[in-house]
């Protein structure tokens, strides 16, 4: 009997890492193959169920609860998304991880959260849905683990985040399950309510939590340093992108009616514009390869947040379009990040510099990455920031203009990148610095080229992969793929990239370093006591729960105490006294004793005359 | 047949006391056979014992006894503590004379308690009962001291307040019904109204037995009778005499005679919570062995009598299973204590401690019958205090559920102190040559100690049939 | 009804001596008395073969027992007696008084026992209820009795052999 299609999803990943296990360690070409293949499979399946759309219900384990997967347009392209991802992020791990600790873990660990993954993006059911999502969390926290021996401390601190907001999550799904009366997400459709409303806003902090938006973004950051390279490229950039935006996507399209009016949609909106803004502005100042792109990371989510925010058609492709856009430049720029490392030992921008000639693909790819993510024409991401100024300026030019400062922030912050980690000096410890491997060279190719095709050729995955999401009704009529219509914003988005550049170079001559040609925004008055505290750790919520929890966990000390005080102390002290009081009253004299019972047999003649 | 578990212990004193010689060494032997035969009997239900009619005297005798699964549990539990008394008077009863004359008032005393549990008539129970007493004083006495003599005495006295009461309870409910079969009497008192007269005669009834079994407030001469009896009698009087003649008789008397009326089951609950509670705390600061299972037993017979309060088939089957449990752990607990004295020649816990090295086996059998008591899964005693406590709640009396789960854990807590005390921590240098008891004491200990586990290993398979015999006897 | 009175009043100030008087030997012989006065009691309310038990077991059998042991015990000396005297009235000087007012609260409650009593017997031979309906009781008392004199032989068999 084979399994359903979409269970395969699922299965194959899920017994391949299973197999992973069981394979000694001295096969590791078995075990590499082992993981490409499965991503491989997975993205055959996925191309095969591409385009294709039913339903598939598990026959029951308990009343009342089924546990279904839906097949359609959105998590067909998910689906295809992620194994795309899978195979090309393997086959970079592959040679990345030789001759570390744990592999068999990490591809293991890999290998589940593809079936997770796929598991969360098919599931039609909140509860089913809930299951894969919080498998995910202890995946984060196991692939975080294995890395260096600061990544415990970071996988608790992801894990604590996380978790927390998955228990947002759940008690959203608790509250729109009794709203909705079904937990079938297909056939949940609510109205705003205040309830509806709250249940929402939990939601949504389960999705944006997992897109790693602000405030819930603090352990990107660390992660980036401490945990296997490709776990970055793979789970923040990607996987976790993909599913938090899905997900949002889902509440706020399907599940909840987002109007323009309503409050949430300025909230969302809220969330993503200082999400844009505060991760961009941290993202300026870093000087370490991989944490710069974290923030990067967390930057960009803020413009899919925002654009599916808006509620317009418009601002709604531009979000779903910039995920994926996203998810593709982001992986490829922590794989180049993670060529770097391989090749030169290093992602301290201090040590780094004039790779470009070493390392002249790995170069290329940067640049064209480093372009799209920048919002320059003609790669993917320009097309879809367009969309999403578009929809933002529709809703109040305050986010608009948070959005394009955020263009510039990130186009300065990539122009500083590539200055200090490839144009430049040579470092005397990069005197012998190689071009990173055919297989590691391979992944970054291929989805830098998939960004050039996503720009160029926008029309394709805007017809095929993102507007049929929200189908033609939702469309009223109107196509966003091609240039876009809009000439003044293109112009402004032109005026700002060339800003950017104007000021690196104001930068660089004051400084006479790539790496700090930024500096003058560090050390600005006001901003510059702004960044000494956000360096501390000053506005990491993170360090605020602890706080919080600190103090709660003090007076929780206290009650405890109080109430082993009661226990320890009190009770026994309270029985041995009673005890001791007993003890006295038998004096051993008899008629004491005797009239005792004589009290006790008039007591009882009392009860029986009641 | 009923009738020859009275007889046969009696014509076997009889015959022991004949002139003829040799016959005192018979006596041992003699008395471990019967009280083994009587576990055995009870134990084959369908024996053809039971069912043998008076023929062989039935034109010389005609008893009226009958023996349903109650009576059964307890003629059980008679054996059983017999059997371990016998063998814990080897050790201190060193006299063969005297140990002779001791198997002589121990089977008197079966006798007489066998004939407590099959009683129907409640003139034959009171007499029964005082056939117990009787040969109870003497065994508190048997030694002579000064202690025991008193122990004796105030045995004699209280239970000289009980028998009063009792014979005017029965003087009264003769007047009212005519009779003394048990029967008769329930269906005179139903058809009565509720007078003050009934009142009077069932209150004298039930508090003549409160001060048998020795429940709060009626327990004065309890734990000083105990503590001063000479061990083996202890062990007897601690383990079935005062559950034959106060607990048993008061189960058997509310269920088969009186019935449960509102104002009977508060009294009951009543006591049954105040014993529990009250004595489990005096158990907690005692420093005297036997003094502290003394207090123990208050404490445990109050459980019984919360089972019995209950009022429904689950309590009183738990309250039987309870005895049978009590009369096994506490008789192994009292057996530890005696060999705790016999090696010591103290009961004074303060003064012990470590004595798990010298006394393994003594240490680990009390440990047993202490958690059994305590209730802790998977021992007997955790199943019947299961059972009381279940059956509190389903009839609703739940606040004396939440006493009885309050009781165990205090029950707990003496239990650990007195573990604490005597077997682990510090060993002292004065005990150091201590030897393990000796065979007459560690076999009854490791015998009980084998029942009290398997009989909750195997709880789990029995209890339902066990519970289904007494649906009858309640008369649902 | 003025003789049932008297007898009772008579009973119970025998049973006050018995409690109150300083020596185990009289109290004894109070004991004895007590019972003896009951049986004139019993013997009024026309019960004859209990009032002749009465009369020779607690009359008779018991009060000898006590004071046959008694007769074993040591006597005080005077110092000890004068001394036990005090304590004894110090403990029991409010037994007469508690005594007469529970008579008389009782006497004058007038209290009603509504119970209806089924008709009194058919009068039947001591001697057939004995040995045919109340065989086992019977053995019981046997057994009692015989248990009583066990335990006297035994217990007093060492202290013989002891002293």
């Amino acid at each position: 009997m084979i399994p359903n299609p979409l269970l395969l999803t699922i299965i194959i990943p899920l017994l391949s890492g299973i197999l992973i296990f069981c394979v000694p360690k001295k096969l590791e070409g078995a075990r590499s193959g082992l993981l490409v293949l499965a991503n491989l499979a997975g993205l055959i399946l996925a191309i095969i169920l591409f385009k294709q759309s039913f339903t598939y219900t598990l026959p029951g384990i308990a009343p009342g609860l089924e546990l279904s997967f839906r097949l359609y347009q959105f998590s067909a392209f998910m689906l295809l998304a992620t194994s795309l991802f899978g195979v090309l992020i393997a086959l970079y791990s592959v040679v990345f991880m030789q001759g570390k600790k744990l592999v068999s873990q990490f591809y293991a660990y890999f290998l589940f959260s593809i079936a997770l993954t796929n598991g969360a993006f098919l599931a039609d059911n909140l509860l089913v849905l809930l299951f894969f999502w919080e498998g995910l969390l202890v995946l984060l926290f196991g692939m975080i683990a294995i890395g260096n021996k600061d990544a415990f401390k970071t996988a608790t601190k992801a894990f604590i985040i996380v978790g927390v907001t998955d228990l947002c999550m759940m008690l959203g799904i608790a509250l729109t399950g009794h709203l909705a009366g079904t937990l079938v997400i297909s056939k949940i459709s609510l109205t705003l309510s205040p309830l509806a409303n709250l249940a929402f806003i939990l939601l949504m902090i389960g999705a944006i939590s997992k897109a790693g938006a602000m405030p819930f973004h603090s352990w990107i950051p660390d992660a980036a340093i401490d945990s296997p390279l490709p776990f970055m490229s793979l789970i923040p950039a990607a996987l976790e992108k993909l599913l938090g935006i899905y997900f949002l996507a889902r509440i706020s399209l399907d599940l909840f009616r987002l109007t323009v009016n309503s409050g949430l949609s300025t909230l969302l909106m809220i969330v993503g514009g200082a999400t844009i803004i505060l991760a961009v502005m941290m993202a300026l100042i870093q000087k370490d390869y991989k944490r710069l792109l974290s923030y990067h990371a967390i930057s960009q989510a803020g413009y899919m947040i925002l654009g599916i925010g808006t509620a317009v058609p418009i601002g709604i492709i531009g979000g779903l379009f910039h995920m994926i856009n996203h998810a593709l430049y982001k992986s490829c720029l922590f794989l180049t990040s993670g060529a770097v490392e391989k090749q030169a030992g290093t992602t301290n921008l201090e040590k780094l510099g004039g790779l470009a000639r070493k390392m002249p693909i790995t170069f290329i790819c940067f640049v064209v990455t480093a372009c799209a993510i920048s919002g320059v024409w003609p790669f993917n991401g320009f097309f879809s920031k367009e969309l999403v100024y578009d929809g933002a300026l529709e809703r109040g030019w305050i986010f608009y203009f948070v959005a394009v400062a955020g263009s510039f922030f990130t186009a300065a912050s990539f122009l500083k990148l590539g200055h200090a980690a490839f144009i430049g000096k040579i470092s005397s410890e990069n005197g012998k610095v190689k071009e990173a491997h055919i297989s590691m060279l391979i992944p970054m190719i291929a989805i830098a080229l998939i960004c050039t095709f996503f720009g160029v050729f926008n029309q394709w995955p805007l017809n095929n992969l993102i507007q049929p999401i929200l189908g033609a009704e939702r469309l009223e009529g109107h196509n966003f793929s091609g240039f876009p219509t809009n000439t003044m914003l293109v112009i402004i988005t032109f005026v700002v990239l060339i800003l950017a550049i104007l000021n690196h170079l104001y930068g660089l001559k004051k400084k006479g370093s790539g790496l700090h040609a930024l500096d003058h925004i560090r050390y600005f008055p006001v901003v510059s006591n702004i960044y000494d505290l956000a360096e501390k750790g000053f506005f990491d919520p993170y360090n605020w729960g602890l706080g919080l929890v600190n103090v709660i966990s003090r007076i929780s000390f206290g009650v405890d105490k109080g109430i082993n005080w009661v226990y320890d102390s009190l009770s026994p002290k309270l029985a041995y006294g009673f005890s001791s009081g007993i003890r006295k009253l038998h004096t051993g004299n008899y008629s004491v004793y005797l009239a005792w019972a004589i009290v006790g047999m008039l007591v009882i003649f009392g009860l029986l005359l009641r | 047949m009923c009738a020859s578990l009275i007889l046969i212990p009696f014509i076997s004193v009889l015959i022991l006391n004949l002139p003829i010689k040799g016959m005192k060494r018979l006596a041992f032997g003699l008395a471990a056979l019967l009280f083994l035969l009587q576990m055995v009997a009870v134990l084959i239900p369908d024996a053809a014992f039971w069912k043998i009619n008076h023929s062989f005297c039935a034109g010389i005798f005609n008893f009226e006894l009958g023996a349903d699964i109650l009576s059964k549990v307890v003629l059980f539990c008679i054996g059983m503590v017999s059997l371990v008394t016998l063998f814990s008077a080897l050790t201190f009863v060193k006299d063969s004379d005297e140990k002779f004359n001791f198997i002589n008032i121990l089977l008197i005393a079966v006798c007489g308690m066998n004939a407590v549990a099959m009683a129907k008539d409640i003139f034959s129970l009171y007499v029964f009962l005082e056939v117990v007493a009787v040969s109870s004083f003497i065994l508190i006495a048997f030694n002579r001291d000064m202690p025991g003599l008193e122990g004796a005495f105030k045995y004699i006295v209280l239970s000289g307040v009980a028998t009063v009461l009792m014979i005017a309870g029965i003087a009264l409910l003769v007047l009212i019904a005519g009779s003394t079969n048990f029967s008769l009497i329930h269906y005179m008192l139903i058809a009565q109204n509720k007078s003050l007269i009934v009142s009077l005669a069932i209150g004298l009834f039930i508090v003549a037995l409160f001060i048998k079994s020795g429940l709060m407030p009626f327990h004065g001469w309890l734990p000083d009778v105990y503590t001063s009896a000479p061990a083996p009698a202890s062990v007897l009087l601690a383990g079935i005499i005062t559950k034959v003649a106060g607990v048993y008789a008061l189960i058997r008397i509310v269920v088969s005679m009186l019935g449960f009326s509102a104002s009977i089951q508060s009294i009951l609950l009543f006591v049954g919570a105040v014993s529990v509670i009250l004595g489990a705390l005096a158990a907690l600061t005692q420093s005297d062995f036997k003094r502290m299972l003394s207090y123990s037993s208050i404490s445990q017979v109050g459980y019984i009598i919360l089972g019995l309060g209950s009022g429904s088939v689950l309590g009183i089957a738990g309250a039987a299973f309870h005895i049978f449990n009590h009369a096994s752990f506490k008789s192994l607990l009292f057996i530890n204590s005696a060999a705790v004295e016999s090696r010591l020649g103290s009961r004074d816990i303060d003064k012990m401690g470590g004595l798990a090295k010298q006394m393994p086996l003594t240490s680990l059998t009390s440990v047993i019958g202490s958690l059994s008591c305590a209730g802790i899964p998977p021992l007997a005693g955790f199943w019947s205090k299961l059972m009381i406590i279940i059956a509190l709640w389903l009839v609703g009396f739940k606040g004396y559920a939440v006493i009885a789960v309050l009781g165990s854990i205090l029950t707990l807590a003496y239990f650990l102190t007195l573990q604490r005390k005597v077997f682990f921590g510090k060993p002292s240098d004065e005990f150091k040559d201590i030897k393990e008891a000796g065979f007459s004491l560690m076999f009854p200990a490791i015998a009980l100690a084998v029942l009290i586990v398997a009989a909750g290993l195997l709880a789990p398979w029995l209890l339902k049939g066990f519970i289904l015999g007494f649906v009858p006897i309640i008369g649902g | 009804m003025f003789l049932d009175i008297l007898i009772l009043i008579l009973l119970v100030s025998a049973a006050l001596w018995t409690v109150m008087c300083r020596s185990l030997l009289r109290s004894a012989i109070g004991l004895a008395l007590t019972s003896a006065i009951l049986t004139l009691m019993i013997f009024k309310m026309n019960a004859p073969l209990a009032a002749v038990f009465e009369l020779s077991v607690c009359a008779g059998l018991i009060p000898v027992l006590f004071i046959s042991v008694i007769s074993l015990t040591q006597a005080m000396t005077k110092q000890e007696v004068i001394e036990h005297m005090k304590s004894r009235l110090a403990r029991f000087w409010g037994l007469p008084l508690v005594i007469i007012i529970l008579g008389l609260v009782l006497g004058l409650l007038s209290i009603k026992f509504k119970a209806k009593l089924p008709l009194s017997e058919v009068e039947t031979d001591p001697r057939l209820v004995m040995w045919h309906l109340r065989q086992l009781d019977l053995l019981g008392q046997i057994i009692i009795l015989f248990t009583g004199v066990f335990g006297v032989v035994v217990l007093f068999k060492e202290r013989k052999k002891s002293g």
